[in-house]
């Protein structure tokens, strides 16, 4: 059923060869300092590409980049095969969602509004027949309603709609964000460190969603700085550093890469370290 | 009519705005909050200092030049004193608030104390009814005869304009970069939490920002009264306006910027009054020059000439 | 609810006792004299035989001895059994100390307002009697004890179930009561009268809402929407009919409906869109020349006058090309400095309005004398200028206005309320709680935001085009910016995003100066004085809407959960989806 609710026209977890994604030559910079220099990406169809790298290396820019909430200084962003202009709202058009790094819901809009307003960009009932009640307006908002609730049991949310989102548990706000931005219809989703703050069981959970959502069919590009969980599920990882693409391979090669290791804790001399 | 006439009347007109702009800046560099009402601050300054000048000196029909000097004292006390209510008593239980919410305070008290002003200035004994324009007393030496200057005719209160802006402009430099208090406010204006961990009281800076403005609006006002010869409760309307104009034109936050703001601003409008021709040319027009210029600013430069400090009024 | 586990410890049984001794003191204090002289207030000069305004002061205090009882009471008919045991689980579901301030805070105002009204009148303080005094020691009695006693917890009354005609009754008669009491208020000729009657009609509000009746009331409203908002309309319909053909109090009515639909149409930018209008009343100004310029007046300018429908809608049509000019630099700034922009708008409107006189500028408004001698207006034989019998009641020139502005309010109403409830209104409540995130899902803010400045410019010039011929001249300045604050402090005081508060806020503005002579000139003190207090205690306004109160009270918890346990109107309705 899952697979129904998110993409009906892929079929499972398959990762095809069309380019769906591809940054090319990004580079950010704000005044003298280069957030991002030059990163090259592709994600495929049923892809799915982990971004790691440690704090401050320039990930969440790079995703501002990539959703036209920054204009790079240089390079261009390809999706589906068309430049994708600087405007967020362009960009959700074409089919990339994202969620926040610092949960950026709507705080008093009950879930399921929030999600209805993730619809907003695949409905298009005006002024004039929202006023007088017209067909258009009547069926599209059964529609956004339905398919609203359908998404908030698809991420376990089911029953909670009624819940203002300002006073909803730490996960369930996370969820929630990826229920809203999966009502936009996206062809990829970009999560922005899905389980940061969480719990042990809070992170399992949105693995479990996170895979669910895999298996329907989505391209997804997701930072994380846990890693096992990037390595569970990512085909590809990409580890940015210092603005720059250090490595980029599968899990297994990025796993070992001992620059990786490098960039996370500083020098090989500390690998004792038993957090690393 | 030589060029130099209209460009002194605007570095005049300028002062004036500068003087006022100053306030603004002050203010929103510390709490970000852009202080609508400081325009009545003015308005008030000049009330206070006409009452001063009515209780010491209207008798004996005074007009010495060290009157002026107690006017503005006493227009400074009635300005800072009702700043410094305002911040206590409207702006600081709403510091963390929805912007909307200050922005309406602040109208509601500009409406007060105009209103305030105009009904109650002439219920004091001895005092003119301020329901229409009121007269200031022209205090000899600063409002005598034109002085003839290089082919130019210059007023004597441009002289005091440019002379009281020049002089707090220097107090300010001072006041800021110099003293204990200085210091504390730019940590508040760069970090307000961290500047409280170190032992700086947020409260006192806020208010101090706010009395410090509230002393150049009066004076300010001061100013108004000797070049207009008359004062009225409807003046810190339009010069609030023209004078957040001049701060967001220098770039708001910054006080060497409220300044450059200010003059250009007055020399902008003085020389559009002269020069622009036709129908659309003259004072009929002028303060709609100056809100086009507002517009224009705000739209395209939010961060001012000067560009100092990025403002992001999200 | 830990707050009542602490009042559990403690019934409080002295202080409501003592409230009802203060209550039974207030009724008693009817019955005796409060002023010596008969020409005090309605005649209240007489021993053992109340005037109206003294047995609303019964009423108020028998409601307030209901209150403190029943909440004595509940503890023993809770304990019992049977019918009484019933009777004290409803009596649960209300708030009665809620219910029991409101009314105590009415009582002392009404006390100190029949008191002052008293010595202003008849000149000094001699002229009252004991029962004046009484009354006031009674309501300061119960004052003191209702502030003492613990809240409680919200009531929720709206869960007890209940029939539709008794609903629909409630709502009609509420609906009734409201007509009379309206046109008994307004027939006041009395100054002080009036005042008291309006703090006796909120006093009775204070107590509905706070006891839960309100919310028991606006459940029933929503259920039946249909008869809710027909009724309310045949009420305002009827209300001409009660004024026995006098004009006077017509002007004022149709004035109320003019400004009151002026304020809704802000309250679209303002209470839904969350933009600050500083200007707003240019719009207003806009379709008022428009329809000055296009009319028969000797004065207009441009000789060409299609029928009235057509002005509206071209005035509608200015009004909303500026409304698109204004809110264009909303692409760039938002915030404070858009406020400043508007108002930077709003002058230059102002200024070149009196500048179009033929010497600054083309002659098109005669500058600051404005377009006189507008004539009536004159829909298909028409003549909004007559008066006409209807039913045996004359119907004179402005309850003729008073119709048509009528119906305008109710376009207005409906598109407010529909874009509020549609995907629009949606987009405008994501862009007020956090615009990025709403841009980075889709919403198309800029549009949006333009949408809110053009729809609410449209509908103010449709209002301006009447206001024209209502009025009869257009002068510039009647349109300057004290007026767009006075516009925003309607919103600020009755409601930001609420019809019913901003009906509430317009009506109160412009009807108390009308009757309170005195009080006109400092009509404008007194609403700036009243926008930084609303500010401070209650940004949302009387009549608020539920999620504009949330985003003002950003750590309400108490709020949040009483929003989310009855998720009231303003919100999507939310149910269950069958797994």
């Amino acid at each position: 059923m899952s697979t129904a609710v998110l993409h009906p026209e892929t079929d499972g977890h398959a990762v095809g060869r069309e380019v769906m994604l591809r940054a090319d030559k990004v580079t950010m910079k704000f005044g003298g300092l280069t957030a991002v220099d030059s990163v090259d990406m592709t994600v495929h169809n049923g892809e799915i590409v982990g971004l790691i790298g440690p704090n401050g290396a320039g990930k969440t820019t790079f995703f501002n980049c990539l959703t036209g909430m920054y204009l790079p200084t240089s390079g261009q962003v390809t999706f589906n095969g068309s430049v994708l202009p600087p405007k967020p709202r362009e960009v959700v058009k074409a089919g990339m969602a994202r969620t926040f790094q610092n949960i950026r819901l709507f705080p008093n809009m009950t879930a399921l509004e929030n999600v209805m307003v993730g619809r907003y960009c695949r409905t298009s009932s005006g002024a004039f027949t929202s006023i007088i009640h017209g067909p258009k307006y009547r069926a599209e908002e059964i529609a956004t309603r339905e398919r609203a609730a359908e998404l908030l049991d698809f991420v376990g949310l089911g029953g909670e709609g009624g819940h203002l989102a300002r006073n909803m548990p730490y996960g369930n706000q996370r969820r929630l964000e990826i229920a809203r931005a999966l009502a936009t219809d996206p062809k990829l989703l970009l999560l922005d460190e899905p389980t940061a703050g969480m719990n042990p069981q809070e992170t399992k959970d949105a693995e479990e969603l996170i895979f669910r959502i895999r298996d329907t069919g989505l391209a997804i590009v997701v930072i994380e700085h846990d890693m096992k969980f990037i390595f569970n599920l990512c085909d590809r990882v990409l580890c940015l550093v210092r603005g720059k693409v250090l490595i980029e391979g599968t899990a297994g090669e990025v796993q070992s890469d001992p620059r990786v290791i490098e960039a996370y804790i500083g020098s090989p001399k500390t690998k004792e370290n038993p957090d690393a | 009519m030589t060029f130099l006439d209209p460009l002194i009347n605007g570095l005049s007109l300028g002062s004036l705005y500068a003087l006022i702009a100053v306030g603004y800046t002050v203010v929103y560099g510390i709490v970000q909050l852009i202080n609508f009402a400081h325009g009545e601050i003015f308005m008030v300054g000049a009330f206070g200092a006409l009452s001063t000048w009515i209780v010491l000196g209207q008798a004996s029909a005074n007009l010495s030049w060290w009157m002026l000097p107690l006017m503005l004292v006493g227009g400074m006390v009635v300005g800072v004193t009702v700043a410094v209510l305002m911040e206590r008593f409207a702006y600081r239980p709403l510091r963390h608030a929805p912007r909307l919410a200050p922005l309406i305070t602040a109208i509601g008290i500009s409406v007060f104390l105009q209103e305030f002003v105009r009904l109650f200035y002439g219920a004091i004994p001895g005092f003119p009814d301020a329901k229409a324009a009121v007269v200031f007393p022209q205090i000899e030496f600063f409002t005598g005869p034109a002085i003839e200057f290089g082919g130019a005719v210059i007023q004597r209160a441009t002289f005091f304009t440019l002379g009281a802006l020049a002089v707090s402009w220097a107090f300010l430099w001072f006041f800021v970069n110099k003293t204990k208090i200085g210091r504390a406010m730019l940590a508040t204006s760069q970090d307000p939490d961290t500047a409280r961990l170190m032992g700086i009281d947020v409260n006192r800076i806020i208010t101090i920002a706010f009395a410090v403005g509230a002393a150049l609006a009066a004076i300010a006002g001061t100013a108004h009264g000797l070049r207009y010869g008359n004062i009225d409760f409807k003046m810190g309307f339009l010069a609030g306006l023209k004078a957040f104009t001049a701060a967001v034109l220098g770039g708001i936050g910054n006080i060497n910027g409220a300044v450059v703001g200010g003059l250009v601003l007055g020399v902008v409008e003085s020389l559009a009054t002269v020069y622009v021709p036709g129908q659309f040319g003259g004072a009929a027009w002028k303060d709609v020059w100056a809100f086009v210029l507002l517009i224009i600013v705000l739209v395209f430069r939010p961060q001012g000439i000067m560009g100092a400090k990025v403002v992001d009024r999200a | 609810m830990t707050a009542s586990a602490t009042t559990r410890q403690r019934a409080y049984n002295v202080e409501r006792i003592v409230g009802l001794v203060g209550g039974l003191i207030f009724a008693v204090s009817a019955f005796f004299p409060w002023a010596y002289g008969h020409e005090a207030l309605d005649d209240m000069a007489y021993f053992g035989s109340p005037s109206p305004l003294q047995w609303f002061a019964v009423v108020m205090a028998l409601a307030l001895i209901n209150c403190l009882a029943a909440s004595l009471l509940e503890p023993t008919l809770n304990n019992s059994t049977g019918f009484l045991k019933l009777l004290g689980r409803i009596s649960k579901r209300f708030g009665w100390i809620r219910g029991a301030r409101a009314l105590a805070i009415g009582m002392l105002a009404y006390a100190v307002l029949a008191i002052l009204a008293v010595a202003l009148e008849l000149n000094g303080l001699v002229n009252l009697e004991m029962g004046a005094w009484v009354a006031l020691v009674g309501a300061g009695i119960a004052f003191g004890s209702s502030m003492m006693l613990p809240t409680g917890r919200a009531p929720f009354l709206e869960r007890i179930p209940s029939y539709p005609v008794l609903e629909i009754a409630t709502i009609a008669l509420l609906l009734m009561g409201m007509l009379f009491a309206s046109a008994y208020a307004l027939s006041q000729e009395d100054g002080g009268t009036f005042l008291m009657v309006l703090v006796f009609i909120g006093a009775l509000a204070g107590f509905a809402i706070g006891s839960g009746f309100g919310s028991w009331v606006a459940t029933a409203g929503r259920r039946h929407r249909t008869v809710l908002v027909s009724s309310a309309f045949l009420v305002a319909f009827l209300f001409p009919f009660t004024q026995n053909g006098s004009d006077a109090n017509m002007s004022i009515a149709t004035q109320v409906l003019i400004f009151a639909a002026t304020a809704v149409g802000l309250n679209i930018v303002v209470g839904l869109a969350g933009l600050l209008d500083l200007g707003y009343i240019a719009f207003l100004g806009a379709g008022a020349f428009t329809a000055a310029v296009l009319s028969e007046s000797a004065f207009a300018t441009i000789n060409w006058h299609p029928p009235f429908i057509v002005v509206m809608l071209l005035s509608g049509c200015i009004s909303a090309t500026l409304g698109l000019i204004i809110g264009s630099p909303t692409l760039r700034v938002s915030g404070d400095y858009l406020a400043i922009v508007t108002l930077a708008f709003g002058e230059i409107f102002r200024i070149t309005m009196n500048n179009l006189d033929g010497s600054s500028g083309p002659n098109l408004v005669h500058g600051s004398s404005g377009i006189p001698a507008i004539p009536n207006l004159n829909f298909f034989g028409f003549d909004f200028g007559q008066s006409h019998v209807v039913a045996g009641i004359e119907l004179g020139r402005f309850a003729n206005y008073f119709f048509l502005m009528l119906v305008i309010m109710s376009i207005i109403i409906l598109v407010f309320t529909r874009l509020n409830h549609s995907r629009i209104g949606r987009g405008w409540v994501a862009i007020r709680e956090d615009e990025r995130a709403a841009e980075a899902m889709g919403v198309n803010v800029f549009g949006l935001k333009l949408l809110a400045f053009a729809g609410g410019a449209f509908l103010a010039g449709f209002a301006g085009a009447v206001k024209a011929h209502v009025d009869v001249s257009v002068v510039p300045d009647q349109y300057v910016f004290l007026e767009s604050a006075f516009l925003l402090a309607a919103i600020v005081l009755g409601g930001m995003g609420t019809v019913m508060g901003v009906l509430l806020g317009a009506t109160l503005l412009k009807l108390v100066p009308e009757k309170l002579r005195f009080m006109s000139d400092y009509r404008m003190l007194i609403f700036g004085l009243l926008m930084v207090v609303m500010m401070r205690f209650r940004p949302e306004g009387i009549i608020p809407n539920q999620r504009r109160a949330l985003e003002f009270h950003v750590d309400d918890e108490e709020l949040v959960e009483d929003v989310e346990e009855r998720l009231p109107y303003e919100f999507v309705e939310f149910e269950e989806v069958p797994a």
